[in-house]
C-alpha cells in the first residue's frame, strides 16, 4: 500500500493530547536555543501529535533510494579526495566541485576509517501530491534533528499507549543503538565522544541526549587535547583517556585552528594531524560538505549511475543549473514561477520564490544569475502533500518535508523514522527549525 | 645545480607564562626533483616529543603540544640540500587553479587585472606572468611593516605597498583571473635573514617558479620550505597557547650558504 | 565513560551543593515559618543575622516572598535552583535526562506555587517530593561511583556548611560529618575533591567534642571552605 493510499481517518488522528505532551517535552528539556537581539532564550521545539505515516511499501522503496543515494555520496567523497575519477571521466564540471565551500584541499589524500565520509547523513525529503517520494536535498556535514521524534515516541507512547496497540508501527527507539554502531565501528581504539559548541548552540540538547543514549563522553573543546597525533580527553585527576572516535557537532572551519579557520576558539589544534595518522574517527568526516553542496546536488542521480551502475529510485526534484546556457536561458525565461537557492546559504535562508518577487526583483535576481550563473540552482516548485496539524485545536493542512536519518557503518542503514517538520505559516514553504516551524512525529508501518 | 648549506631559526618569547601550547611548524624543507635534501636537523626547545606528517600539500608537518609552563619557545633547522630549480615538479592539484582566502580579488583588483590583461599580448604564461609583474612593480612598493600576516591581496593592493608576502598573493589573484594555476611557496631566498616568498606557476605539465618581489626568475638560490593555495596553507609556525600573556615577541633568522656554517 | 574532565567535574560538585542548598533552604525556612505563624512572627530576623543581612523585609510575607520565589535574591530557594539546573543540564549524560527532568519539575511546582491560592506551606509540599526523586534518580542512575563520589561530596559539604552556620545539635553535624568523611575517603588522589589534609584535621579536631563545636564553629565553616584547596608541599625540611 502507498502512503497516499492511507485511511484517511488514521492519517488524521492526533496521538495524545498537543499540551500535555509539549509540557512532557519540556520536562524532559527538549528546548531549542535561539538568540534574539543578542539575549539567549530557550524555546520549545513545537510538537504536533498527528504523526506523519509512512507505510511500509513506501518506506522500503525509499530505504532502497537512501541507501543506495548515500552509499554513492561515500564513492564520491572518496573520489574527490583521491583520484577524481568522476571528474576525469567528464560526469561533473571541475569547477562545480573545486569552487564548492565545502570543498577542502587540506583534506586531500586523507582516507577516513572504512572510506566512510558521511557517517549521519540527514537527506531531506518532500511528497508530492501523487505520492512520489522526491529529495530536496543532502546534509552531510552536520545533520541534526533525530532527537526530536526520538524523545516524542518515548513520551506519546506514555501518554497513548493505545495507539500503538493498534497499529503496527515499527519501533525508532533503535537510533541510538545505530548511532552507537556507527561510531564503535570507525573507532580507532578509545572512546566516544560527542563535541559540542556549548549549552548555548541550539542543538545542546540533542548533543547531550545522544550522549547520553550513547554513552558517549560529552565535551568541549578545551577539555581535549592533542599529543604525539592522538587525541585524548583530559581529566579531572590529571590524567588522559584515547578518544578513539568524535562525533564532532561543529563544522569543519572551527574543527582545527592550526589547519583551519586559526581564529577558532572553539577547535582543537591538530586535531587534522591525529585524524591524518588514523589514529581518531572524525564523524562526520571532515571536507564531506562538498558532497551536500546545493549545485552537486544536480549531479547525484549521475553518481548513483556512475559509481553503483545502478538507476536512481528517489527523484530529485527538477533542478536547473544556470551554469549551462540551456539551463540558464529556461531559468530565466521561468523565474516568475521557480525556487531560487544560493547555494551557500543553509537553514532556509537564500531561497527565494519567484512566485513572490515584484517586477523589479525579479529583474535584479535575473541580472545576479547572469552575472553569478554558478552561485544559484533553480528548481520547480513541487506541489507538496500537505499533512494535517492542530492549529489551537483546529485541524488545517500545512507544508512539511521529512528529514531521512541514513547511518554509515558496517552496513548503511536508514532509520524507520525521521523528522518531519511542518511550517505554521500557511503560506510558507520554507519549514526549518531556525524559521519558526514544527515537528510531528514519522511513523513506518511495519506491515 | 648548486649545493647549498641552509639554517632558520625562530624564537618565541612571551611576556608571561603560557602552557598547552599546540603548534604546528612547516619548517622542514620537501624532498622534491629540485631540491634533494641532504641532510635537516631540526631541534625545539624547550623539549618536547614531535610527530611528523606530510600534509596534502606535501608539507612536512611537524606537530606538538608543549603542556607545561614555559615562556619561550624556539625551533631551528640546519641541513644541506642539493637545489636544481630546472629539474621538473609534477605535483599539481586542481586547488591551484580556483581563488582562495587570500588571493579572493575585490574589484579594484579585478578591474586593475582586466586593465592589464587587454594589453598584454603574450600567450605563454611566463610571458604573461613577467608582464603581469611589470606592471605590479610599477604600482606597488615594498615597504617593511605596512601589512601583516592577515592581510589578503586586495587589502594589499589597495593601500599598494607590502612584503613579498603581499606580492605574492597580489600576483596569485592576478595569475588566477588570468586562468593560470599557480601555488604560493614559503621558503629561504639569498641571505637576509628572514622567510622569504614567491609562487610558482602550472605549466600544464610541470611547475615553474618566479619572484614577484624581485621582479625575476628564481634560481638555485631558492630553497622551498612549504607550498600551498596561499599563505594560510604554508605558515613555517602556527600555534594556539593558552596563558596570561598580553605580548608574543618572534625573532626570525635565517641563512643560505654555499659553504657549510661550521 | 568513566573519565571526567575538570570542567565537568566542577560542574558536578555544584551541582551536589546547589540542589543541597535547595533542599536545606526550602527545610529551613518552612520551620521559621512555622515558628512565625503563632509564637514568633519576626523570627525570621535570626535568619537573616546568620547570614549577616539586615531586615530590610518589613514583614514575613515579603520575606519569605523574596527567600523562596525571588530569583535576584542569591540566597533564595529559586536562585539555588536556577544554578543547580544551569550545573545539572550540562551533565545529561552523566545523570541522566531522568535525573534532570526532576530539577525542570522543580522550578515549575516553585512557579505554580507562587501563583498558588493556597497556603504557602501545602503548595510547597510537592516541591519536596520533586527533590527527592532528583536524589533518587541519582542514586538509581548514576552507575559511575567517581562522578557519585564529586556529587555527595558536594552535597555534604553544603549541608555541614549550613548546619554549623545554623548551629544546629551536636549529634545532626557529627552526623553529617561522619557522611562527608566517608564520601572523601572515596575521592581518587590527584583529584581536585581530594581533601587537604591541614584543614580536614581541623575539623577533625572541632567537631570532635560539643564543647569545640560551640565554641569554634566559625573557624569550622572556614576549614570547610578551604577543604579542597591545593596542599601546600613544604619546599625545605627543618631537622
Amino acid at each position: 500500500m502507498k502512503t497516499a493510499e492511507l485511511n484517511k481517518e488514521l492519517y488524521s488522528s492526533p496521538v495524545g493530547n498537543a499540551e500535555e505532551i509539549n509540557e512532557l517535552l519540556r520536562r524532559y528539556g527538549v528546548k531549542f536555543g535561539i538568540y534574539k537581539n543578542g539575549i539567549f532564550k530557550e524555546q520549545l521545539f513545537p510538537f504536533d501529535p498527528i504523526p506523519r505515516i509512512i507505510t511500509h511499501d513506501d518506506f522500503t522503496d525509499m530505504e532502497k533510494g537512501l541507501v543506495q543515494r548515500v552509499d554513492a555520496l561515500n564513492k564520491f567523497l572518496f573520489d574527490i579526495y583521491h583520484d577524481k575519477n568522476i571528474i576525469k571521466d567528464g560526469v561533473i564540471p571541475e569547477n562545480f566541485v573545486y569552487i564548492s565551500s565545502g570543498y577542502l584541499p587540506q583534506c586531500e589524500g586523507i582516507t577516513p576509517p572504512n572510506n566512510i565520509y558521511s557517517h549521519i547523513s540527514g537527506i531531506d525529503l518532500v511528497q508530492s501530491k501523487d505520492g512520489d517520494w522526491y529529495i530536496l536535498e543532502d546534509n552531510l556535514r552536520i545533520p541534526s534533528g533525530a532527537s526530536y521524534p526520538l524523545i516524542a515516541r518515548e513520551l506519546t507512547r506514555v501518554a497513548s499507549p493505545a495507539a500503538f496497540s493498534s497499529n503496527s508501527i515499527v519501533d525508532n527507539r533503535n537510533y541510538a543503538k545505530l548511532l552507537k554502531d556507527t561510531m564503535d565501528y570507525s573507532n580507532c581504539g578509545g572512546i566516544n565522544a560527542i563535541l559540542t559548541p556549548g549549552r548555548y548552540n541550539a542543538a545542546y540538547f540533542e548533543h547531550s541526549y545522544l550522549a547520553e543514549l550513547t554513552n558517549s563522553v560529552l565535551v568541549q573543546n578545551d577539555e581535549l587535547f592533542v599529543e604525539d597525533n592522538v587525541l585524548y580527553h583530559k581529566t579531572y585527576t590529571g590524567g588522559k583517556t584515547k578518544v578513539g572516535a568524535l562525533y564532532r557537532r561543529i563544522s569543519d572551519d572551527y574543527l582545527d585552528p592550526l589547519t583551519f579557520e586559526p581564529q577558532s576558539l572553539i577547535g582543537i589544534p591538530n586535531l587534522m594531524e591525529a585524524y591524518r595518522s588514523g589514529n581518531v574517527a572524525i564523524i562526520n568526516a571532515p571536507g564531506n560538505g562538498v558532497a551536500d553542496d546545493k549545485g552537486i546536488y544536480y549531479f547525484v542521480p549521475k553518481m548513483i549511475e556512475y559509481y553503483l551502475g545502478e538507476k536512481p529510485v528517489l527523484k530529485n526534484a527538477p533542478t536547473y543549473l544556470p551554469f549551462y546556457e540551456e539551463d540558464k536561458e529556461y531559468v530565466l525565461k521561468n523565474l516568475d514561477r521557480l525556487v531560487i537557492k544560493d547555494v551557500a546559504e543553509a537553514g532556509g535562508y537564500g531561497v527565494i520564490f519567484g512566485s513572490e518577487l515584484s517586477d523589479e526583483k525579479l529583474e535584479n535576481m535575473r541580472q545576479t544569475i547572469i552575472n553569478e550563473p554558478r552561485r544559484f540552482i533553480a528548481q520547480e516548485v513541487i506541489d507538496f502533500l500537505d499533512l494535517p496539524i492542530l492549529d489551537d485545536g483546529r485541524q488545517v493542512m500545512r507544508k512539511a518535508d521529512l528529514r531521512a536519518f541514513v547511518l554509515s557503518g558496517e552496513q548503511t542503514k536508514v532509520w524507520a523514522s525521521g523528522l518531519t517538520r511542518f511550517s505554521r505559516n500557511p503560506d510558507s514553504f520554507v519549514v526549518n527549525s531556525s524559521q519558526g516551524g514544527g515537528f510531528k512525529d514519522t511513523w513506518v508501518l511495519s506491515r | 645545480m648548486k649545493k647549498l648549506y641552509f639554517h632558520f631559526s625562530t624564537k618565541l618569547t612571551f611576556d608571561n607564562y603560557v602552557h598547552d601550547h599546540s603548534f604546528a611548524l612547516r619548517c622542514i624543507p620537501p624532498e622534491t626533483p629540485s631540491q634533494h635534501i641532504l641532510s635537516c636537523e631540526l631541534n625545539i626547545s624547550p623539549f618536547v616529543s614531535a610527530m611528523q606528517t606530510v600534509d596534502s600539500f606535501g608539507n612536512n608537518v611537524t606537530s606538538s603540544y608543549l603542556k607545561k609552563e614555559h615562556r619561550y619557545l624556539d625551533f631551528e633547522i640546519t641541513g644541506c640540500a642539493e637545489i636544481d630549480c630546472i629539474a621538473q615538479k609534477t605535483d599539481f592539484m586542481p586547488c591551484y587553479s580556483y581563488q582562495s582566502k587570500y588571493t579572493k580579488p575585490d574589484s579594484a583588483l579585478t578591474e586593475w587585472y582586466s586593465e592589464i590583461s587587454s594589453g598584454c599580448t603574450a600567450d605563454d604564461p611566463f610571458e604573461r606572468i613577467k608582464f603581469f609583474s611589470d606592471c605590479l612593480s610599477e604600482v606597488m612598493t615594498y615597504e617593511k611593516n605596512s601589512t601583516d600576516t592577515a592581510t589578503t591581496a586586495a587589502e594589499a593592493f589597495a593601500i599598494k605597498k607590502g612584503v613579498c608576502q603581499d606580492f605574492t598573493h597580489v600576483m596569485l589573484s592576478v595569475l588566477r583571473m588570468d586562468g593560470i594555476p599557480c601555488r604560493y611557496i614559503a621558503g629561504l631566498a639569498s641571505c637576509d635573514g628572514e622567510t622569504h616568498s614567491w609562487l610558482e606557476i602550472w605549466t600544464g605539465e610541470y611547475w615553474k617558479g618566479y619572484d614577484p618581489t624581485n621582479n625575476c626568475d628564481i634560481s638555485d638560490d631558492y630553497l622551498v620550505l612549504s607550498q600551498g593555495r596561499d599563505f594560510g596553507d604554508c605558515a613555517v609556525d602556527r600555534g594556539v597557547m593558552f596563558g596570561a600573556y598580553t605580548k608574543q615577541l618572534q625573532l626570525i633568522e635565517s641563512c643560505l650558504s654555499e659553504s657549510s656554517f661550521y | 565513560m568513566g573519565t571526567i574532565s575538570i570542567e565537568h567535574g566542577d560542574r558536578l560538585f555544584w551541582l551536589g551543593r546547589y540542589a543541597e542548598r535547595v533542599f536545606s533552604t526550602l527545610k529551613a525556612l518552612e520551620d521559621l515559618y512555622d515558628n512565625s505563624i503563632d509564637s514568633r512572627p519576626k523570627c525570621y530576623t535570626d535568619f537573616l543575622a546568620k547570614f549577616g543581612l539586615a531586615d530590610t523585609y518589613g514583614s514575613a510575607k515579603i520575606f519569605f516572598d523574596s527567600f523562596i520565589f525571588d530569583k535576584e535574591n542569591v540566597n533564595s530557594v529559586a536562585a539555588s535552583l536556577e544554578r543547580a539546573y544551569d550545573n545539572g543540564i550540562v551533565l545529561r549524560e552523566e545523570i541522566s535526562t531522568e535525573a534532570l527532568s526532576f530539577l525542570q519539575l522543580a522550578f515549575d511546582t516553585l512557579e505554580k506555587a507562587q501563583k498558588s491560592a493556597k497556603g504557602l506551606r501545602l503548595s510547597l509540599l510537592p516541591l519536596e517530593d520533586i527533590l527527592f526523586g532528583f536524589w533518587g534518580c541519582v542514586s538509581e542512575y548514576v552507575y559511575d561511583y567517581e562522578i557519585r563520589t564529586i556529587i555527595f561530596c558536594g552535597k555534604s559539604v553544603e549541608r555541614l556548611d549550613l548546619e554549623l552556620r545554623f548551629k544546629s545539635d551536636f549529634g545532626k553535624v557529627q552526623h553529617e560529618f561522619e557522611r562527608l568523611c566517608r564520601h572523601l575517603r572515596n575521592v581518587p588522589k590527584n583529584s581536585p575533591y581530594r581533601y587537604n589534609t591541614g584543614q580536614l584535621c581541623r575539623l577533625v579536631e572541632i567537631l570532635g567534642s560539643e564543647e569545640d563545636y560551640l565554641k569554634l564553629s566559625d573557624k569550622a565553616i572556614t576549614s570547610l571552605g578551604k577543604l579542597f584547596e591545593a596542599e601546600k608541599i613544604p619546599v625545605g625540611v627543618n631537622v
